[in-house]
């Protein structure tokens, strides 16, 4: 039977082909992708101006991505912190609570990102009053909101499948031991989903990474946005060509060791 | 009351609870909001098509056994996966698209639409997610099913349609279709370069009318309403699909 030797010699092949040396060599492969098509005029260069040009533009850039990260970090903040409280009045035993509860995930999770950091910049005040002083409330902060609601939504709905998660074993076996039920919440399955939720939420922190380029759009002086002036203020074609690239390699190298690392730890954890 | 002012009615009791509506009563802007929305349909339905072709080769160059194939489809994914859409967008429209106008300067101009460039970009975006997901599901697919198909006589190519492609499909449905309900939010993108999509027609009018809440809400509920659709959709093939023996 040569169809069936070939079946056997095939299936390990197929499995390992996905082990660790595949994607490893793909990134090295991206990177010197991106760098060639960063610095694909190598030969042009010391004719023309563009390492010049570039050179004199890449701190502004890195700033604008100190920006995207702040946004990002803090939009994260502040969203796990509403959607670990959202989601657990999702399971609130009051029914009126988890329903207004889920209607918030379900609203928030399926708005395009775009639109709530619309709603956001236009909603909201540009200063608050606090008693008689009046404090700026930046466009900055208000994409950060902006982006903290789906942040918030989704980390509810993490938090709810990793609670769901845990054998119901567990929670009788808390209450054999003795433990009453906030006890046995604190002790025995909290730590069990933080473990489960982690590779989820680092996925969600990417996503936020990647929606504050949004924030170019609503005027933040963020990475895409100083790369739009660069491009525009040295008006040169192949200068054009290096800042965009540019732009996705500095995203690209931020977000994508998040991603190696979220793979690594869904692998540990896998079994668990 | 006649038929033809109950809009005036409508949009006066919503202007009484605070809500400002008036654009739907003149005529350009109320054109210019339902031709957003039917172009918001077509960027959706194109890319949901694309990207399904698209993920289906990429998912099939990832699982090849030739390196030269594999590894451009993986370093594709890769790359897709983490550079957000816009910047992808840009680097498409802005260099690429400018790029071609260059060199087709002579030659009769450009062809290529921005809406064109969008539906490109948002499908190859997702194809990225697609393939990962029908890569998985191909190697969820058991080898012993494989075995079986083999010891019944299957040629490779015939076991790969008629065996391990189809169970691949069921297992990677949840996933494709979380995807499409990505890919319908994305589209929202298209406003970036003008495409003249309901969201961009919504900027429109709310730099004029100063009425950007009650244009949000028509918003979300239109785009609640696609996803909810797709994710029906996509429960319906589940249930069509559905394979004895798996699930509930």
């Amino acid at each position: 039977m040569a169809d069936n030797t070939e079946l056997t010699a095939r299936l390990p092949a197929w499995r390992s082909a996905r082990s660790i040396t595949l994607p490893a060599a793909a990134a090295l492969g991206i990177a010197l992708l991106l760098a060639l098509a960063v610095l694909w005029v190598i030969p042009v260069w010391t004719a023309s101006p563009l390492l010049g040009h570039i050179l004199r533009w890449l701190p502004a850039l890195l700033w604008g991505m100190l920006a995207n990260i702040q946004i990002s970090v803090l939009a994260i903040a502040l969203g796990t912190a509403a959607g670990l409280v959202i989601g657990a009045l999702q399971l609130s035993p009051v029914l009126p609570v988890a329903t207004v509860a889920r209607w918030y995930v379900q609203i928030f999770r399926n708005a395009p990102m775009l639109i709530l950091i619309y709603f956001s910049t236009y909603v909201f005040p540009f200063e608050i009053r606090l008693g008689s002083t009046y404090l700026a409330f930046p466009d900055w902060i208000k994409v950060t909101l902006g982006l903290a609601l789906p942040a918030s939504a989704n980390v509810a709905e993490i938090f709810r499948g990793a609670i769901g998660g845990i054998p119901s074993a567990q929670w009788e076996a808390a209450a054999q031991l003795g433990l009453r039920r906030s006890q046995a919440y604190r002790w025995v399955i909290l730590p069990q989903c933080l473990r489960r939720m982690l590779p989820p939420w680092m996925n969600l922190y990417a996503t936020i990474t990647m929606g504050t380029a949004l924030a170019s759009l609503v005027g933040v002086k963020d990475l895409l946005d100083t790369a739009q002036i660069a491009s525009s203020t040295v008006n040169r074609v192949d200068f054009t060509v290096a800042v965009y690239f540019l732009t996705l390699l500095l995203f690209f190298l931020y977000c994508y060791p998040i991603s190696r690392l979220t793979q690594y730890l869904e692998k540990k954890h896998a079994f668990h | 009351m006649s038929s033809t002012d109950w809009p005036q009615a409508a949009v006066a009791s919503l202007k009484a609870a605070g809500l400002n509506y008036d654009f739907l009563l003149a005529a350009s802007e109320r054109a210019a909001f339902l031709h957003g929305l039917v172009v918001t349909l077509e960027l959706a339905v194109a890319a949901i098509v694309c990207s399904l072709v698209a993920g289906l080769l990429l998912a099939a160059m990832l699982v090849s056994r030739h390196g030269w194939l594999a590894l451009p489809a993986r370093a594709f994914v890769e790359v897709t996966r983490n550079t957000p859409t816009l910047v992808q967008l840009y680097c498409a429209f802005l260099v690429l698209n400018m790029l071609i106008t260059e060199a087709l300067k002579l030659s009769g101009g450009n062809p290529l639409t921005p809406f064109l460039w969008v539906v490109v970009v948002i499908s190859l975006h997702k194809a990225a997610f697609h393939a990962e997901a029908l890569r998985a599901g191909l190697l969820a697919v058991p080898p012993v099913m494989l075995e079986a198909a083999a010891s019944l006589g299957f040629t490779t190519t015939r076991r790969l349609w008629l065996v391990q492609f189809p169970l691949a499909l069921r297992f990677a449905l949840p996933s494709l279709v979380n995807n499409l309900v990505d890919l319908v939010k994305m589209t929202t993108v298209a406003s970036a370069i003008a495409v003249g999509d309901v969201t961009y027609q919504a900027i429109m009018i709310w730099s004029q009318r100063d009425n950007v809440l009650e244009l949000m809400l028509l918003l979300l509920i239109f785009f609640g309403l696609l996803t909810w659709l797709v994710n029906r959709g996509g429960r319906a093939l589940e249930h069509y699909w559905r394979m004895p023996g798996y699930g509930r």
